[in-house]
C-alpha cells in the first residue's frame, strides 16, 4: 500500500472514530481492506481505494471505518474483572443501591454482544433478585453490523467456544442450525444503540458500572480525555468504570482514584 | 483475505475418525464408563485390539505378568489412555501431512505431536497438580489446527502475519487472532469437537499457547506439553535449550525449577524409546 493511500485511510479513521493508525500499521490496513473489498465486489484493493477516495460518499467509508476497527471480545474476557464484580462490585453496589431499588450498567463498545451477554448470565447465576429491581443494561458500538449480531444474540461453536463454560452455554443457549442463540429472557434485557465514542452521546442515565475494556487503547490522548470526562460526569458516586488490564486514567484524568480487587483494577471518581 | 466461515467449514469438512474411536470417545466421556464396554468396543477392532495389548505390555506399561486380553489391557492402562491410542491411530494419516504455510515437511507435525503426547505422559511424575487423563490425547492433538489453518495461509497472508509479528511484536497465535479472527488453537479445538472428543480434550486443544484463558488445568498441561515437545526437537537437533515455561503455569502445576530441569532430559529419552518403537521419527 503507497503513503498516500495509507494517509487517506488513517486520516477517515481518525475522522470518523477517532482512531489511531500509527505509522507502520500498512499491513493491517490492507488485510483488513482486502476481505472488505472481496465482501463488496470489487476487483482488487486498489479499485476499492480509488472509489473510496474519488467517488461519492455512498456508505463505502462508514464500512471502511468499520474495517478498521477491532472487534475482537469472548464471553467472559479476561475472567477477573467478572471475579471481581462477583464477589466485591455488585454485592457492594446491591448494598448501596437497595434503597432506591435501581441499577444502570453501560457496556460502550459491545461488539458482537459477549460482554452484555456475559454480565447477565453473571447476574442471573447470583444476582437475580437484581432483575426485579429498575434495572437497565444499555450496550453500544460504533459498528451497526456488529450491533445486529448483538441483537440477534446468535454465536457459532468458534464464539461459544471462547470462554464460555459448557455449563452456561447448555443453560442459557439454545442451538439454531451451526449457532447457538442467547435465551430470549437475557436478550431482552439489553437496549442496544449505536453510539460513536468521539461524537456526541445519546442520554444516558446516571451510571454504576461502564465496561469500556480494550477501546481507549485506539484512541489518541485527546479523545480519551474528553470520553473519561464523559464518563466521569455520568458515573453515579461510588460508581464503576473497568478498563482493559493495559490500559487506565492515570495521567488522563486524575479525577479518577484506582480501586484494586485482587486481579482486576477499576476505577471510580475520587469523592469530592 | 481469510474466509472466515470457508475456514470453519473445512475444519468441519475434516474426514472423521474411525466409527469404532468415536464411539470409543462417547463411552469413555461418560460419567459412568463401564471397562467392559470399552472391551467390548475394541475387541471389534482388530488393529485397535492389536495395538491395545502391544502398548499394555510394552516397557512403560511393563508389569510381571503379561496382558493376554482386552479387558485386562484396558484396566491396566486405563480408559483414556486407550482412547487416545485409539486417535493416535486414527489422526495419524492427518498428522503425518506436510504443512509448508508452518514450515512442517511430511512428518514433522505427527514427530511434533508425539513428543507432546510424551511429554503429557511424563508429566505425572514431575506435576503436584493432578494430571488429568486426557491431557495425552489433548497433546497429541494440540496442533491439528494447523492442518487446516495450513491451507489457507498464502504468501499473502503469511507476509501480513510476518509483518503484525515484526511491527507490533505479536506471537504467531496474536498474529493470526488479529490478521484472520481465529488461531490455530480455536481452529484445533473445532476439530476435536467435530470429531466427538470430550470436552477437556478440547478446551486443552483452544488454549495450548493462552493456558490463563481456559481456567482448567488441562490448559496448562497441554501447553506444557508443547514447550517440553520444542525442547525435545531442538536438542534432537543439536540445539540444547532451556526449558522454559511460563511462571504462573509452572506454579499452578506445582513445577519448581528443579523438577522443570530434570522434566525434559527423561521426557527426551522416553520419547527416543517411543520413536524407536514404533517408527515415529
Amino acid at each position: 500500500m503507497n503513503t498516500a493511500d495509507f494517509d487517506y485511510v488513517r486520516r477517515l479513521v481518525r475522522e470518523q472514530a477517532a482512531i489511531v493508525l500509527e505509522p507502520g500499521k500498512e499491513y493491517l490496513v490492507e488485510a483488513r481492506l482486502h476481505t472488505l473489498a472481496r465482501k463488496e465486489n470489487f476487483g482488487s484493493l486498489d479499485d476499492l481505494l480509488a472509489q473510496l477516495q474519488n467517488g461519492p460518499q455512498n456508505g463505502l467509508h462508514r464500512k471502511v471505518v468499520d474495517a478498521m476497527t477491532t472487534n475482537e471480545t469472548s464471553f467472559f474476557r479476561d475472567i477477573h474483572p467478572f471475579e471481581a464484580l462477583r464477589k466485591c462490585i455488585l454485592p457492594q453496589l446491591l448494598a448501596r443501591q437497595g434503597s432506591e431499588r435501581q441499577l444502570n450498567v453501560w457496556c460502550g463498545a459491545a461488539s458482537t454482544g459477549q460482554e452484555p451477554y456475559s454480565f447477565l448470565m453473571l447476574i442471573q447465576e447470583h444476582f437475580p433478585e437484581l432483575f426485579a429491581w429498575d434495572f437497565k443494561f444499555i450496550a453500544t458500538d460504533l459498528c451497526a453490523e456488529v450491533l445486529d449480531r448483538a441483537r440477534a444474540g446468535r454465536f457459532s461453536q468458534l464464539e461459544v467456544n471462547r470462554g464460555l463454560p459448557a455449563r452456561l452455554l447448555v443453560k442459557y443457549f439454545s442451538p439454531r442450525g451451526t449457532e447457538w442463540e442467547i435465551s430470549e429472557d437475557l436478550r431482552r434485557r439489553v437496549i442496544f444503540s449505536e453510539v460513536n465514542l468521539v461524537k456526541d452521546w445519546p442520554w444516558l442515565p446516571p451510571l454504576d458500572i461502564v465496561f469500556l475494556r480494550n477501546v481507549l487503547i485506539y484512541f489518541s490522548v485527546e479523545s480519551k480525555k474528553t470520553i473519561l470526562a464523559k464518563i466521569r460526569r455520568l458515573l453515579r458516586p461510588g460508581g464503576y468504570l473497568l478498563l482493559g488490564g493495559t490500559e487506565t486514567t492515570f495521567n488522563l484524568d486524575d479525577a479518577f482514584e484506582r480501586v484494586v480487587f485482587d486481579k482486576t483494577t477499576c476505577y471510580r471518581v475520587k469523592p469530592a | 483475505m481469510i474466509d472466515l466461515d470457508r475456514l470453519i467449514e473445512q475444519a468441519n469438512e475434516l474426514a472423521p475418525l474411525p466409527a469404532s474411536t468415536v464411539r470409543l470417545a462417547e463411552i469413555v466421556g461418560h460419567a459412568n464408563c463401564d471397562i467392559n464396554d470399552v472391551a467390548e468396543l475394541i475387541a471389534f477392532d482388530q488393529a485397535l485390539t492389536v495395538k491395545l495389548l502391544r502398548a499394555a505390555n510394552s516397557a512403560a506399561s511393563a508389569s510381571a505378568l503379561p496382558v493376554g486380553t482386552v479387558k485386562e489391557a484396558v484396566t491396566r492402562m486405563g480408559t483414556a489412555k486407550v482412547l487416545a491410542l485409539a486417535v493416535a491411530s486414527g489422526a495419524k494419516p492427518f498428522l503425518q501431512a506436510r504443512v509448508p504455510a508452518y514450515g512442517l515437511d511430511e512428518g514433522a507435525l505427527w514427530r511434533h505431536s508425539v513428543a507432546a503426547a510424551v511429554a503429557a505422559e511424563t508429566a505425572p511424575a514431575f506435576c503436584q497438580e493432578e494430571v488429568p487423563p486426557e491431557a495425552f490425547t489433548a497433546a497429541l492433538l494440540h496442533d491439528i489446527g494447523k492442518l487446516v489453518m495450513g491451507r489457507f495461509l498464502s504468501p499473502e497472508i503469511l507476509g501480513f502475519i510476518g509483518q503484525a509479528q515484526e511491527v507490533d511484536h505479536l506471537c504467531q497465535l496474536e498474529a493470526e487472532s488479529l490478521l484472520l479472527k481465529v488461531h490455530h488453537g480455536e481452529l484445533g479445538g473445532l476439530i476435536a469437537q467435530h470429531w466427538k472428543l470430550p470436552p477437556r480434550v478440547v478446551q486443552g486443544i483452544i488454549y495450548h499457547h493462552n493456558p490463563e484463558q481456559g481456567l482448567d488445568v488441562i490448559c496448562d498441561l497441554t501447553y506444557l506439553a508443547d514447550q517440553v515437545a520444542k525442547r525435545i526437537e531442538a536438542g534432537l537437533d543439536g540445539h540444547n535449550v532451556d526449558l522454559s515455561i511460563c511462571p504462573e503455569v509452572a506454579e499452578r502445576l506445582g513445577l519448581t525449577p528443579k523438577t522443570l530441569n530434570d522434566f525434559g532430559p527423561i521426557a527426551a529419552s522416553r520419547y527416543l524409546q517411543v520413536s524407536r518403537r514404533y517408527n515415529a521419527v
